[in-house]
């Protein structure tokens, strides 16, 4: 790797880290490096000074507290994967973890920066979508909760302030008959999705489907909720069907992009595909399904 | 030469194997001396696992300055202006060099090994993206490229052409207007075979099929990126350059014709090399820039690419774009094969392929089987992409004559409905009629089709595979099975003098064998390991024929000043050539030591005889009258007979009589999601057969690596361009190479038919898994689809490809076509059915 020159801050604390943000000209933070290092490599990226926050031992989290699951900015996927509260409750996001990029890159990327990066290929931003998740930014004025669907603006753009840092993403703990999962279909491991879908459903006392989230992957400039297909399923009955309908709502709702990996038609299918099997797997979690593959 | 002066010419038969099944260990290789067939430990691993191997960009020089090379953003313009002030500007910048500076030292262009000429650095016009345009040499790698940021190149940008289809149209641009009666992008026509007798025969046929195919543009993508670093003595008028080649003697000669310094002066060294592939067969811009930056400058330059660098404009493979076709009776006999190829050479006509025949070893596409008519015929041209054509693991384009040939016995399969293992045993060149004269003029050495089948359909359950397919669809199931099959023959080990040189050199090969006075040895040899486990075979090989014990042996290579010339290793060509060498010149040294032996034991030498199984000599008749061959060294040095010289060495240089022809059977067995079209590897057996094996373990492991490439090709890989000629394939975010995640458990199996003229009966193996294994994966996957009328799938097969043919067939499926939902707890009445 032949970066440009950059001068590199590796602060302690977040309120440190704040000050440098607030301080440096047009400064770039530097987590897991799961996107940073590429592209400083391609010198896409040629920050004058980096921020390395991975020496702040107090954004080092992952844990339920107050009703959220909360997930520290040095998070990494890896302990989410090893996580036994994630795989005991949080569907989607053991579906997740073991997915993202290759088992090195998990050991070392971070789910708030994956966020912060707002890559539209990004598998986290689907998940907190479809748990209506926020994250929590730090600045010079203190903390605020950005609710994730006002984060992604464009691709790699979020509406995270100059000297603002993400220091934690959030989803509310499950409750009863809350299911969720997340689909993702790729090539090979190490690659982005071609498309993935995360969903979670919650269902009333008589088996309705009473809260719907459906977040996709890789099909937009953003990660991207599909609403049609959550008002579809919010008061109705699981069936094959609806499933069937929501996941073509899905589609009809994303915009795929053609490229070397997959047309965006077959793309516009394949939302079609992974929202039933997300719906399906998030449904049979919530404890109220089954489901019988035939033959 | 031996195959000349006759001492050495057929197999030596004492440890050939058993005919059913390959070699017994215990009873053949019981010497425990590390010999042939025995599982040694690879001796180069140690210091690779502990992190003590040496590449070239570990070697670090006192003063050694750092090369970046400016490229190109566009695929074809026109140089207008290349300001370089700026970039002398930055602090560390030692030099920028342009085409202007490399015509003083008459280093502007250099020769392909194609007779073509390509730009060092770009002269006028830029013929594709990423081409060289201007080197930047600083003292060090990050200055070098903020320099290289800092040239300021005026581009006139031209209309490119991408695709060989494109580039023959009439009204495409010329790209090679620099080359006089060059009038268009037109570079060569080659035919084989009888046309007439062909045409016959399709025209008589019950049957005949047809099927385009591409085998797409892939890059040999070794680990290890290509790279020198050169360090010009002015005391001396030397130049030495540590270089990632697989052929570092002959590329000794091609930098001394290259740069006019004499071969003598000039010293090549291959340290550990991270993969080659074929990718470091040519000689690349950068070597020759980093070379003459260091004689300028009298100071070592080191040049060490990038990845995309690397994938972008270092030697690619295959982009052929084939239509194949057989003729047949009703019954399955295939009487006629034809095939016509379009060829995109890119740029310059750089194919790394030293055969004489223009398309390399292409016209064995009559494969495996006995075929009365074949005809083919190729054109090629030149294109505004990287131009090569490197031979990725195989030999000259066979890996494209056996996907032509493997898919379209598929194809007939399907079109008369008959079971493609069934439909090969048919077709199979029998074991009797070896040697076998091909239609396009290969003599086969050795073969025994029709036994690797069998047991490669033993081991997959191939019955039970077939009896399942049938049955999922019968039950309309949401996965479907395929079951693809290549029975592949590879031709190995270039080669005989008549038909293979690398600019006029013959492609024969050299072992150099010194046993010291203390009993062990080292031995020289002319090829280049890149991985291939040539310390460890090699030492075998002495080991089984002087009965020494394989950890006295060593083995070294890769250094012109001391290393007997050869050619290199690519083509499968280090066992069939210098392990030969090798072979001989053990014997040639045994020879001696014969009469060292009856100078110790007091006897006739024609009553010496050697023992394999015990490694010593002795007197016949008296085995207790016994020496070894360490004995036997210390009398060469201390107590040498006065007929013989004192010393106890050996060279060899040997021309191969033939080429070698290893074969396998491959069969894969798929699933297919019909929901998303991605496919998943059910079963993978792999049987070969390469002649005798010195190594099982090192055998193993090329194949398990060449099947992984084989995977990598048919599923992912694609080297890929848009209609502007810009690289989209170009890093490993786009070009994917498969991980062991996607590498199913291979089972292997073999069988031994050992070369008849080969020393020690033993045929090149390292390539054959990638040339045998596309077809099988691509059959197994159209094999899946056959009952529904696919009859093919481009590679990579993407998921995407494989959905577009289960819609086209009807086979594609949406969920709610195959799931029920049951609700649990009651909390519901209604079924959500449908």
């Amino acid at each position: 790797m032949k970066a440009a020159r950059f001068e590199h801050h590796e602060p302690t604390s977040v309120s440190k880290a704040v000050s440098l943000l607030e301080s440096l000209d047009e400064p770039t933070i530097l987590s897991g490096g799961q996107s940073l290092i590429p592209m400083l490599r391609f010198r896409l990226a040629r920050p004058d000074t980096v921020v390395d926050i991975n020496g702040i031992d107090e954004l080092d989290y992952l844990h339920e507290e107050d009703g959220y699951l909360k997930i520290g900015a040095l998070a990494r996927h890896a302990d989410v994967a090893e996580s036994d509260v994630i795989a005991e409750r949080y569907g989607s996001f053991a579906d997740t973890a073991p997915l993202v990029a290759d088992p090195q890159i998990r050991n070392r990327g971070t789910i708030v920066g994956s966020v912060a990066q707002a890559d539209p290929k990004g598998d986290w931003g689907s998940v907190l979508i479809a748990h209506d998740g926020e994250v929590v930014a730090t600045g010079p004025d203190g903390e605020r909760t950005i609710p994730i669907d006002e984060l992604f603006l464009l691709p790699y753009d979020t509406s995270l302030g100059e000297s603002e840092l993400i220091t934690e993403a959030r989803v509310p703990v499950p409750i009863e008959r809350e299911g969720s999962a997340y689909h993702k279909l790729k090539r090979k491991t190490g690659d982005y999705a071609m498309a993935g879908v995360a969903a979670r459903l919650i269902f009333d006392e008589d088996g309705r489907i009473e809260n719907a989230g459906i977040g996709m992957t890789a099909v937009d400039i953003t990660n991207a909720r599909a609403s049609d297909a959550e008002e579809l399923l919010e008061g109705s009955r699981p069936s094959a069907d609806l499933f069937g309908e929501a996941g073509e709502l899905a589609a009809e709702q994303s915009n795929p992009e053609s490229d070397e990996h997959g047309d965006a038609s077959y793309k516009e299918r394949m939302v079609e595909v992974l929202t039933q099997r997300a719906l399906g797997d998030a449904a049979e979690r919530a404890g109220v399904i089954k489901r019988r593959v035939s033959p | 030469m031996s195959s000349e002066t006759g001492d050495v010419p057929v197999a030596e038969t004492e440890y050939q194997h058993d005919d059913d099944g390959g070699p017994d260990p215990e009873k053949h290789h019981g010497h425990g001396r590390g010999g042939m067939g025995e599982e040694v430990k690879r001796k180069e691993d140690k210091r690779f696992i502990t992190g003590r191997g040496n590449y070239v960009d570990d070697i670090k020089k006192p003063g050694m300055l750092h090369c970046e090379i400016v490229r190109s953003p566009h695929a074809h313009a026109r140089i207008e202006n290349i300001d370089t002030s700026r970039a002398m500007d930055v602090d560390g910048v030692v030099a920028v060099l342009t085409a202007e500076d490399l015509a003083a030292h008459d280093l502007a262009t250099m020769p392909t090994l194609m007779d073509d000429t390509q730009d060092v650095l770009v002269n006028e016009k830029v013929k594709f993206q990423s081409q060289e345009v201007a080197a930047v040499i600083a003292t060090d790698r990050y200055v070098a490229k903020d320099g290289a940021e800092k040239v300021e190149v005026d581009y006139d940008v031209l209309d490119p052409v991408v695709t060989a289809r494109d580039a023959l149209e009439a009204d495409a641009p010329l790209i090679r207007d620099e080359l006089e009666d060059q009038e268009d992008n037109h570079i060569f026509d080659w035919d084989v075979g009888d046309k007439e007798a062909t045409d016959k025969v399709f025209d008589e046929a019950d049957v005949t099929v047809s099927e385009q195919m591409e085998y797409q543009r892939l890059h040999p993508a070794p680990i290890e990126t290509c790279g020198c670093v050169a360090d010009w003595d002015p005391g001396k008028d030397k130049i030495t350059v540590h270089l990632t080649s697989q052929a570092p003697h002959a590329h000794r000669t091609l930098f001394s014709m290259v740069s006019g310094i004499p071969e003598h002066k000039v010293r090549i060294v291959s340290p550990d090399i991270g993969g080659g592939f074929g990718n470091k067969v040519p000689i690349y811009p950068g070597y020759v820039v980093a070379a003459a930056a260091s004689v300028v400058l009298e100071q070592p330059v080191k040049w060490m690419e990038e990845r995309s660098e690397n994938i972008q404009t270092t030697g690619f493979a295959r982009d052929y774009d084939m239509t194949g076709e057989l003729a047949a009776t009703e019954d399955g006999i295939i009487k006629g094969v034809r095939t016509d190829v379009l060829a995109n050479h890119g740029a310059y006509n750089a194919v790394a392929q030293p055969s004489k025949f223009p398309a390399g070893f292409f016209n064995i596409f009559t494969g495996s089987y006995d075929i009365e008519a074949a005809y083919g015929s190729l054109t090629a041209a030149f294109t505004n992409t990287a131009p090569g054509g490197v031979a990725y693991r195989c030999s000259f384009r066979v890996t494209e004559a056996v996907y032509l040939i493997e898919r379209m016995v598929k194809v007939l399969a399907q079109e008369l409905d008959m079971d493609p293992a069934e439909i090969r045993r048919k077709n199979f060149i029998q074991k009797e009629q070896f040697p076998y004269q091909s239609p396009t003029g290969w003599n086969y050495d050795s073969g025994d089709y029709e036994k690797a089948l069998d047991k490669a359909l033993e081991m997959a359950d191939y019955d039970h595979y077939r009896e399942e397919q049938a049955r999922r669809i019968d039950e309309d199931a949401d996965k479907l099975i395929g079951i693809g099959i290549s029975s592949f023959t590879e031709v190995v080990g270039a080669g005989p003098g008549k038909q293979c040189d690398i600019a006029g050199i013959e492609m024969f090969d050299s072992a150099d064998i010194r046993v010291n006075p203390t009993g062990n040895a080292v031995l020289r040899v002319g090829v280049q390991t890149q991985g291939q486990g040539h310390e460890t075979t090699f030492a075998q090989i002495v080991a089984e024929e002087l009965g020494m014990d394989v950890d006295n042996i060593t083995v070294e290579h890769g250094d012109t000043d001391t290393d007997p010339y050869g050619l290199g290793t690519y083509g499968s060509r280090s066992t069939p050539v210098a392990g030969a060498a090798t072979a001989v010149a053990a014997r040639k040294v045994r020879d001696k030591a014969k009469s060292i032996a009856a100078n110790e034991l007091e006897a006739a030498e024609e009553d010496i005889e050697w023992d394999r199984e015990s490694g010593e000599f002795h007197v016949a008749g008296a085995p207790d009258r016994s020496i070894t061959i360490t004995e036997i060294a210390a009398s060469a040095y201390m107590n040498h007979p006065g007929a013989e010289e004192p010393g106890l060495e050996a060279v060899n240089y040997y021309d191969p009589p033939e080429m070698t022809y290893p074969f396998g059977s491959y069969i894969v067995i798929v699933e297919i999601d019909r929901e998303t079209g991605e496919v998943d590897f059910e079963k993978f057996v792999a049987v070969d057969d390469c002649g005798n094996r010195i190594n099982p373990m090192v055998i193993e492991g090329q194949i398990h690596g060449g099947l992984a490439q084989g995977i990598g090709t048919a599923m992912m890989e694609h080297v890929t361009y848009d209609e502007n000629g810009n690289c989209t394939g170009g890093d490993f975010m786009n070009y994917l190479l498969p991980t062991a995640n996607e590498i199913p458990n291979f089972e292997t199996g073999y069988t031994v038919t050992p070369s008849p003229h080969h020393p020690i009966g033993a045929k090149g193996v390292g390539e054959s898994p990638t040339v045998g294994s596309p077809p099988a994966i691509v059959n197994a996957v159209v094999d899946a689809m056959a009952h529904a009328g696919i009859t093919h799938v481009e590679m990579p097969m993407t998921p995407d490809r494989v959905w577009e043919s289960l819609n086209e067939a009807g086979l594609a499926l949406d969920p709610r076509q195959n799931v029920n939902f049951e609700f649990e707890g009651g909390a519901s009445e209604e079924p959500a059915d449908d």
